[in-house]
């Protein structure tokens, strides 16, 4: 789980509440305001959403016909599987040609998707990923990186947490949410007892006891088994000073909290809970609750299921498929690209500066897989969506050149975001293989 | 022959032994590394050749960037895939291990600060130890074993079943009928696979509306931890800790739990009755269907009444009140009495939310503590206040060892007889050991959920409900076309195997022998009969068979469809299975028969086992295979290269066997050559189990081989499964192997040549005694790997 200095998290705290109840504040800006790591104004970079797609992603399924080399998207049709994309081609940017060798991405590079290593099924990720660095870069919120996971509903219900695609360090994984309901109540929770002081106060008492206790319990143990159980405490030390986060600004989150019904307590289909996840994701950004959301449709495995699309076939082998001109992956390209503009409306509502929050926003959506199941990773397609405050290129098709990889755009979302790095997650060594050039990758800064 | 040539090999080297036994941080690349290197590899992977572009000759050690090298070379060394087989010059085996242990030794050092190199220590590796070594000559100097100083966190089921005691009553062991579900059993999944725990369910006399509503009435909980979701065994302390977000979950059901704890069913008093017809039909309207409102329930409680119950059932609250609902739970949950210091520092906190809250609310809250107490979650091994014998080693002592030995056979806190051990004093020494260990296996009371578990986990039997089929696969291998149908008969099936093993653990002789070729089945007549018919085809002379009814409701009478051949079985006994009843009382009535010798023999050839072996469309004859050279010859296949594109060509009109030829290429024969001709002979079996002779209207090839086993008896061609079965039941090193897999187990790690002793008593303790299970758990369990852990210096001297 994320570390969070415990002192650095009650002055967020007091620091957020006090943002929480000024009124004049504007609701997008009241949380992230009050950052005490960066400062920031109104057209800086302010959030940044992952979207990871499991199986891959084919670029055959995404560059638009008869554009063989990089050019504008005007005039230009997107292909079918990103057709709902069309309204927005001027803010997207379609990415091919960078690469992910090093990071084994067949079946699915797990934390190396976003860590920029080498993954695997069960292996523990070796360093930080680009979107918890990303969370500690932006201006500071309450849930500094929120992570939800989307897969067939029996396995949402049995695993509702599961860690494969973001890490906060080595062998450090951050947990996705899957069970919308766990996560309402602990977003939202605070809203139907907001007021009853005496309550909660007794609560936080209890629970920070239980904090200690278990604190006390890992003093004697020995080194390997005391960062087993670290995680424990960690955890719930996380959970605490979240609960408290929360409920101090339950007033200003009550706005946002989206209708908590059926989807939620009785889903037909996964589809139902992949809504209810998007939408809890979508309240905490506009809410100011959270800067970074990193969604793994799939999780991040080869698994994963759509029967609320009709699709019938589950699993893996829809990995076992082409995708290009395939109905099953046009239907789930559809909808990951229906998300990801549920997302770019949702943010364009709201006001922030003299624009929209959406003007501050990247979207980066991908696979975990590259492009398509059993794959060497030569050719990694991405999409971006927004242009970060003006940082990123849109409305164009860019083709590279297949040599740097997906660490050097990772290290250009960090110079979109103002913390620039010359490499991310790649030492010299490395880099002499993998990447011949430093800093970000130049086609894509505005 | 093969045995032979291990103990002369071993004899020869017994003091490089005792320098690998104990000599971490000694070697370096240049004395160790570099010169077996040079003598063995650098001829075709140096700078004159570099076949497969894998060169050493530039290597200086082990660091960040040549990791993944050196695991090939660390894996490719340890299972003599290298040099290759027709290499004259071979290293010894001691020189293998010796260069294996210092490669994992230096990348563990490399990957220190980077997420840390675990892989060599997962349970999947431990064959990695050449099985001679261990079972060759032990030389003298050998330090004793021990196992590091530990937490395990808590089994998914064990955790489960501990929650279970706190509200649900479940009935004693009853001899005259063994099988049914008794206090101490594990929560098994109903036949949708589903494990829960429900509140009130023993009381419920009766609803409104159908089952479906009955389902979505009823309240209860799922397992909040999880396991690794893979083949093999799982429990390994190493592998898993509590994240936040179970832990918050523990807390939300721990409220829950209290609640029920002290006020039985959350229901208005209408819901109340002694028997349905009591209750005023208005409160049967349909309009309440699914609603926690529609449940009813008997008037006498049967949940456990607890110090919890005492504490709410009467006004006010007492310190005595007070305390003994907090030692209750701490102990029901952590399976030890609490300390003075400990039961005061949770009355401090109930107080006080009691204060804060008042009663009702206040306790709900102040005892949700005890459930992450720490002990609650972890079970420790810590043997904090012993003293060090000249190895660093401390034996674990009363309470952790009673602990231990419980958590070895149940979910459940200690019986009072082990209770009373600790108390007087007499849990310390390894006779006190053996004399509880061996109460414990003669007691057939104290149910032992744990030794099911591990045949679960050696077996992989208990997958099958989980394969996902295709519906036209399933259908075209004789299946039935409704999957639910399918999944629930395999939910059922694997029921009936645990069945099956219980059975044989109670007879106890010649175990494992008897578990690979034992003709009895545990069967249910109703749905069983289609696996284990013969699919014989569609025969295009007979009339075509009539089409399912599109509703999915099946005629009545109808049999099987025409493309199987039942095949008749003998009427058998009586015997029960357990299956979690949670809608409907659930049928646990099976038949113990047997099974055709020339169709099937032992539980490899049952469909719980096949099916578990499966993919969605067909069968997985490399997975199958797998399963023999691991958990059957002892050995491993390396892991896949991350540039194999492991997929076989989609030919649905091709046999398995004929769309595999694509492994037989040089590159990828190499490995396939351990698993595939040992996985092919099950073709006798079509993907839903049903055997079968045919296959395309062809005669189905069954033949196979086992190629360079380790025990050259048993290399050479076999014609099909039960065949190859038979000759691998009759193998010293299966037995071996299968005493390898109950260490790991058990001690919850790999072995290590330390433990070249243990594995040999445990084997031939087991072979002594006719096979018995019981006798190789004794050896193992008072042997000092069990017994004995090490703790780092630096603990030792911070510990209180």
């Amino acid at each position: 789980m994320a570390l969070i200095n415990r002192r650095g998290m009650l002055q967020g705290v007091t620091a957020s509440i006090g943002a929480a109840v000024g009124a004049s504040l504007l609701p997008g800006r009241a949380l992230a305001e009050s950052a005490t790591r960066a400062t920031t104004s109104a057209g800086k970079p302010k959030r940044i959403i992952f979207f990871l797609q499991n199986q891959g992603f084919d670029p055959e399924t995404c560059v638009p016909e008869g554009l063989d080399a990089g050019a504008s998207l005007a005039g230009v049709t997107l292909p079918e599987p990103i057709s709902p994309l069309e309204p927005y081609k001027g803010k997207i940017n379609i990415i091919t040609g960078i690469h992910g060798r090093h990071t084994s991405p067949s079946h699915s590079a797990y934390f190396g998707a976003l860590g920029g290593y080498r993954g695997g099924i069960g292996v523990a990720p070796s360093g930080e990923t680009i979107d918890h660095v990303l969370s500690q870069l932006l201006p500071q919120t309450i849930l500094p990186h929120l992570r939800i996971g989307m897969d067939a509903l029996e396995n949402m219900i049995s695993r509702p947490t599961l860690a494969t695609l973001s890490a906060s360090g080595p062998g450090k994984p951050l947990f996705m949410h899957s069970n919308p309901n766990s996560l309402y109540e602990m977003l939202f929770g605070g809203i139907s007892t907001g007021d009853v002081k005496r309550r909660f106060e007794a609560r936080s008492k209890v629970f920070n006891r239980i904090e200690e206790l278990a604190g006390q319990g890992g003093r004697t143990l020995p080194t390997k088994e005391r960062e087993r159980y670290d995680s424990y405490v960690d955890g719930f030390r996380e959970v605490n000073g979240l609960r408290e986060r929360l409920a101090g600004v339950s007033d200003h989150l009550k706005k946002f909290a989206p209708e908590y019904g059926d989807k939620f307590l009785k889903p037909e289909f996964e589809t139902d809970w992949h809504d209810s996840l998007l939408d809890l994701g979508i309240a905490a950004l506009k809410s100011g609750v959270t800067n970074v959301l990193t969604i793994g449709s799939g999780r991040g495995e080869i698994f994963g299921s759509w029967k609320g699309l009709g699709v019938v076939q589950a699993g893996h082998n829809l990995g076992h498929v082409k995708q290009p001109d395939n109905p099953i992956w046009i239907k789930i390209r559809q909808y990951n690209c229906q998300m990801l503009v549920k997302l770019m409306d949702a943010l364009e509502s709201m006001p922030e500066g003299d624009g929209t929050m959406m003007d501050n926003t990247l979207i980066v959506y991908t696979s975990n897989n590259a492009d398509k199941q059993h794959t060497s990773g030569a050719n990694w397609p991405f999409i971006l969506l927004g242009n970060c405050s003006g940082r990123i290129k849109t409305g164009q098709y860019t083709q590279l050149d297949g040599k740097r990889p997906i660490n050097a755009l990772y290290t250009t979302l960090l110079h979109a975001i103002d913390a620039p790095r010359d490499r991310f997650n790649m030492d010299k060594t490395t880099a002499g293989m993998h990447d011949p050039k430093v800093g970000p990758i130049e086609e894509l800064m505005a | 022959m093969a045995r032979t040539a291990a103990i002369v090999s071993s004899c020869v080297l017994i003091a490089a032994f005792v320098d690998v036994a104990h000599a971490d941080g000694q070697q370096t690349f240049e004395s160790l590394a570099r010169p077996f290197l040079q003598k063995h590899c650098l001829d075709c992977h140096g700078p004159d050749s570099q076949e497969g572009d894998v060169s050493f000759h530039k290597l200086t050690g082990v660091d960040t960037d040549n990791v993944e090298l050196w695991k090939r070379v660390w894996e490719q060394v340890a299972l003599k895939e290298m040099p290759p087989r027709d290499e004259i010059n071979q290293p010894a085996p001691i020189d293998r291990l010796r260069l294996s242990k210092w490669i994992t030794g230096e990348i563990e050092r490399a990957m220190k600060d980077k997420g840390g190199f675990h892989a060599h220590r997962h349970p999947s590796k431990g064959n990695h130890l050449d099985h001679d070594l261990l079972f060759g000559t032990v030389p003298e100097g050998l330090e004793p074993a021990s196992t590091p100083a530990r937490i395990w966190r808590i089994q998914p089921q064990e955790h489960l079943t501990r929650l279970n005691e706190l509200i649900n009553r479940e009935p004693d062991f009853n001899p005259e009928r063994p099988g049914l579900r008794t206090r101490g059993d594990f929560i098994g999944p109903n036949l949708e696979g589903e494990v829960k725990v429900y509140f009130g369910l023993d009381r419920l006399i009766g609803w409104v509306g159908g089952t479906a509503a009955y389902a979505a009435a009823i309240t209860g909980f799922s397992p909040v931890f999880s396991t690794e979701a893979h083949h093999g065994l799982r429990n390994y302390p190493m592998l898993y800790s509590v994240n936040g977000s179970e832990a918050t979950q523990i807390a939300a059901i721990a409220e829950d739990v209290l609640h029920f704890m002290a006020y039985g069913p959350d229901a208005e008093p209408y819901q109340f009755a002694d028997k349905v017809g009591d209750i005023d039909n208005k409160y049967k309207h349909e309009s309440l269907r699914g609603l926690s409102q529609s449940l009813f329930y008997s008037k006498s409680p049967k949940r456990p009444l607890t110090p919890v119950y005492e504490l709410m059932n009467e006004p006010g609250v007492s310190d005595d009140r007070l305390r003994a609902a907090v030692n209750y739970l701490f102990e029901a949950l952590t399976c030890r009495p609490p300390s003075t210091s400990e039961s005061d520092e949770y009355l401090g906190v109930l107080k006080e939310a009691i204060d804060d809250l008042g009663k009702e609310e206040g306790v709900m809250l102040g005892l949700t503590p005890i459930f992450l107490d720490r002990d609650a979650l972890f079970r420790t091994e810590l043997v904090e206040y012993g003293t060090p014998d000249k190895y660093g080693r401390v034996m674990l002592q009363e309470q952790e060892l009673a602990l231990a030995i419980n958590a070895a056979f149940s979910y459940i806190p200690p019986d009072e007889a082990l209770k009373q051990a600790v108390q007087q004093g007499r849990m310390k020494t390894r006779d006190d050991v053996k004399r509880e260990v061996t109460r414990i296996l003669e007691d057939d009371r104290i149910r032992k959920p744990r030794v099911l578990q591990f045949f679960r986990e050696y077996f992989d039997y208990d997958r099958a409900g989980t394969v996902c089929k295709d519906t036209n696969a399933l259908v075209s291998a004789g299946g039935d076309a409704k999957m639910e149908t399918h999944f629930r008969a395999m939910f059922g099936m694997t029921a009936n195997t645990d069945r099956l093993i219980e059975l044989i653990l109670q007879e106890d002789k010649n175990v494992l022998q008897e578990l690979l070729t034992t003709d009895r089945v545990v069967f249910d007549a109703t749905k069983d009969m289609r696996y284990f018919a013969e699919y014989v085809g569609i025969d295009k002379s007979l009339p075509k068979p009539e089409a399912e009814p599109t509703d999915g409701r099946k005629k009545k009478g109808k049999g099987l469809p025409n493309s199987i051949r039942a095949t008749p079985l003998p009427k058998g006994q009586e015997i029960h299975v357990r299956i979690a009843k949670v809608v409907t009382p659930t049928k646990t009535q099976r038949v113990l028969t047997t099974l055709p010798a020339e169709q099937r023999r032992g539980i490899l050839t049952h469909p719980s086992w096949l099916v578990s072996h499966t993919d969605a469309m067909d069968n997985h004859a490399i997975l199958r295979g797998r399963w023999i050279r691991e958990r059957l010859l002892g050995g491993a296949v390396p892991d896949v290269p991350i540039t194999v594109d492991a997929m076989l060509p989609d030919e649905p009109t091709e046999t398995l066997r004929h769309r595999m030829r694509v492994t037989r290429e040089d590159y990828c024969w190499k490995c396939h050559q351990k698993m595939d001709p040992l996985g092919l002979p099950f073709e006798m079996y079509n993907h839903i189990g049903l055997y079968r002779t045919k296959e395309h209207d062809e005669p189905v090839d069954t033949t196979g081989e086992i190629i360079n086993s380790g025990e050259p008896s048993l290399d050479g061609p076999v014609n099909n499964a039960l065949e190859m079965i038979d000759k691998l039941a009759r193998s010293e090193r299966v037995k071996q192997v299968f005493v390898r897999h109950a260490f790991r187990y058990w001690m919850g790690r790999n072995e290590t040549i330390n433990d070249a002793p243990i594995l040999q008593d445990a084997w031939q303790a087991y072979e002594r005694s006719g096979g018995s299970m019981k006798a190789m758990l004794t050896s193992l369990l008072t042997s000092d790997a069990f017994l004995y852990r090490t703790r780092p210096e630096e603990t030792l001297a911070n510990a209180k």
